[in-house]
């Protein structure tokens, strides 16, 4: 079972003063930068060492093909979104954070629903989340930063779970993006985040009435008292990420609507497909895949 | 046969100038036909979508996706184009080496399939025929339940004659076969020792006695046929061809995955 080591920095020492003892590279990067999305790295390295717990002890995450990411440059890092909380974002951070060579953020754009909760919303923008908007994206991109994107949307998260790792069709605004601004994407399959908050049914009509854009019923949610209807469960994570697709467009074919859309379902089939492989691999959900095979 | 004879006079008439050179034979389609129809209509009842986007006559490849030894999905669409409006035969190129048994040979050679191999696929584009293929391939005949409706790599080099000949492509998405038909489990020591490709063992299969252990489950079957997508024509330049069949037949396999996705999204209960 797990171990407990990451989580015993908590409380005790200064928070940035362990970030720059643990992670000296990613620290001298980003302190003291202004920003203007919000990204306040005190934030960041008070909650780092929790989901760093879940992605090296909890979710055991496999990160393979970390090392496509580029070293510094724009890219759009695409995927298939899962879990009710959207953790899979979060382990793609603590992955470029700690696995990656020379760590970078992630600067993921994120849907206008979760900016209308008090403090969740400020919570999120200081540990470099950004609001979905195309200027906030093509400012981003012009600042060479890595903009994570999740195409499926809100109803990605919302998956059943018989539909686990079946992607919804991709909006093609990350394409479009991508080409006007000259950007690399970067497709990336995650496997684990559709299992860790087993979702049965949706309850359409009290997510209405609450304004949230879906209520799900898990074995804990809306049953267990606070905290612990928020635990996932343990499964295996892996995290694979493809090689960089430059388009190769030139920007002006930003408005071809059938192109930008032909493109975008081939990287959605690209990662299904991917998807479906890496199922295929996996020995059963809590163990994962065989260390020896690939 | 007479019976047979008045309700498909439309097929007949439209497929008498087909040629039988595979061995294609009308007395054991009209055999089979009763069973066809309660398949179809009464125990799997299908739901058929966008069988108008079909040529009505001219060369095109249907690639779809398949479980299970029996390719039931290639039957129905096999009936579904001789009962329609406007009837065509078709014919099911499938790997046929590993069946033994020549009365099996036979009597799948008679309903319309052939051997699939590139000189076939040519000789029946250049005849115009109606061609359907299931490209998942031999290993995908012993895919396990838990990976009901996930698509297997489709291998593009067995599609390359159809590129070669510039034939249409329509993706054709199956939902039902997968569950009226449930692999428990693949039995590999069994396969090896009948030397099948797989042993798939579903509630009904090696259980039974005989006619009993093609059994199945009656769900509602949904066959879809997506329009073709266009590509550049590159008869010329081998080297063109092959990235172009590469990259087309992983665009038709994702295809046919995301209308399986849309297709179970939208799906509410399973049996009716």
């Amino acid at each position: 079972m797990a171990a407990w080591t990451n989580l015993k920095t908590l409380g005790l020492v200064d928070p940035l003063r362990a970030l720059e003892k643990r992670n000296p590279s990613y620290f001298s990067r980003y302190t003291g930068l202004d920003d203007e999305f919000g990204f306040k790295l005190e934030t960041f390295a008070r909650w780092e060492p929790i989901f760093r717990f879940c992605y090296e002890d909890y979710f055991k995450v496999d990160c393979r093909g970390i090392e496509n990411i580029p070293e510094s440059g724009r890219a759009i890092l695409v995927g298939n979104h899962s879990g009710l909380l959207p953790l899979d974002g979060a382990m793609i951070t603590m992955a470029m954070c700690n696995a990656h060579n020379s760590p970078r953020r992630v600067r993921y754009l994120v849907t206008d629903w979760f900016f209308t909760l008090p403090r969740v919303g400020e919570w999120i923008s200081e540990t470099g989340q950004v609001r979905a908007t195309l200027e906030n994206a093509q400012k981003l991109l012009e600042r060479d930063e890595l903009v994570g994107v999740y195409p499926e949307g809100l109803r990605g998260v919302g998956k059943a779970f018989p539909e686990r790792y079946r992607l919804l069709d991709f909006h093609p605004g990350f394409v479009q993006l991508a080409i006007s601004t000259q950007t690399p994407i970067i497709p990336v399959a995650t496997v684990g985040g559709d299992e860790i908050f087993p979702n049965f049914v949706n309850v359409k009509s009290i997510g209405r009435l609450l304004k949230m854009p879906f209520f799900p019923i898990t074995p804990t949610f809306p049953w267990m008292p606070f905290p612990h209807m928020f635990i996932p469960l343990p499964v295996h994570w892996l995290i694979n990420v493809h090689k960089p697709i430059d388009l190769g467009y030139p920007p002006e074919k930003a408005n071809d609507r059938k192109l930008v859309l032909k493109i975008a379902r081939e990287i959605q089939y690209d990662i299904q497909r991917d998807l479906n492989k890496l199922l295929r691999e996996r020995k059963s959900l809590f163990t994962g895949w065989d260390p020896d095979e690939t | 046969m007479p019976e047979f004879v008045h309700t498909y006079r439309n097929y007949i008439k439209n497929t008498r100038h087909c040629d039988n050179h595979f061995g294609f034979d009308l007395r054991r389609l009209a055999g089979v036909e009763p069973f066809l129809h309660f398949l179809y209509k009464e125990w799997w009842r299908v739901q058929f979508t966008g069988l108008d986007l079909l040529p009505k006559d001219g060369p095109a490849l249907i690639v779809g996706n398949s479980n299970g030894l029996i390719p039931w999905p290639a039957f129905m669409l096999l009936y579904a184009l001789m009962s329609q409006n406007s009837p065509r035969r078709l014919t099911v190129v499938a790997d046929m080496d590993w069946i033994e048994d020549v009365r099996v040979h036979s009597f799948l050679v008679q309903v319309g399939f052939v051997p699939w191999s590139s000189t076939n696929l040519k000789y029946l584009f250049s005849k115009g025929e109606l061609v359907a293929a299931f490209p998942e391939g031999l290993p995908a005949t012993g895919k396990p339940f838990s990976e009901r409706y996930r698509v297997r790599e489709f291998d593009w080099s067995r599609l390359l004659p159809a590129f070669e000949a510039g034939v249409d492509i329509y993706p054709m998405a199956t939902i039902g076969c997968d569950e009226a038909l449930p692999t428990l489990f693949n039995a590999e020591h069994l396969s090896k020792l009948l030397s099948l490709p797989s042993f798939p063992v579903t509630p009904f299969f090696p259980w039974f006695p005989f006619p009993a252990n093609l059994g199945s489950l009656p769900v509602k079957w949904k066959m879809t046929v997506l329009k073709p997508t266009a590509w550049d024509d590159t008869r010329g330049d081998r080297d063109v061809l092959v990235d172009t069949a590469r990259h087309h037949t992983r665009y038709i396999e994702g295809q046919i995955q995301a209308e399986l996705n849309r297709m179970l999204r939208a799906r509410i209960k399973t049996f009716i």
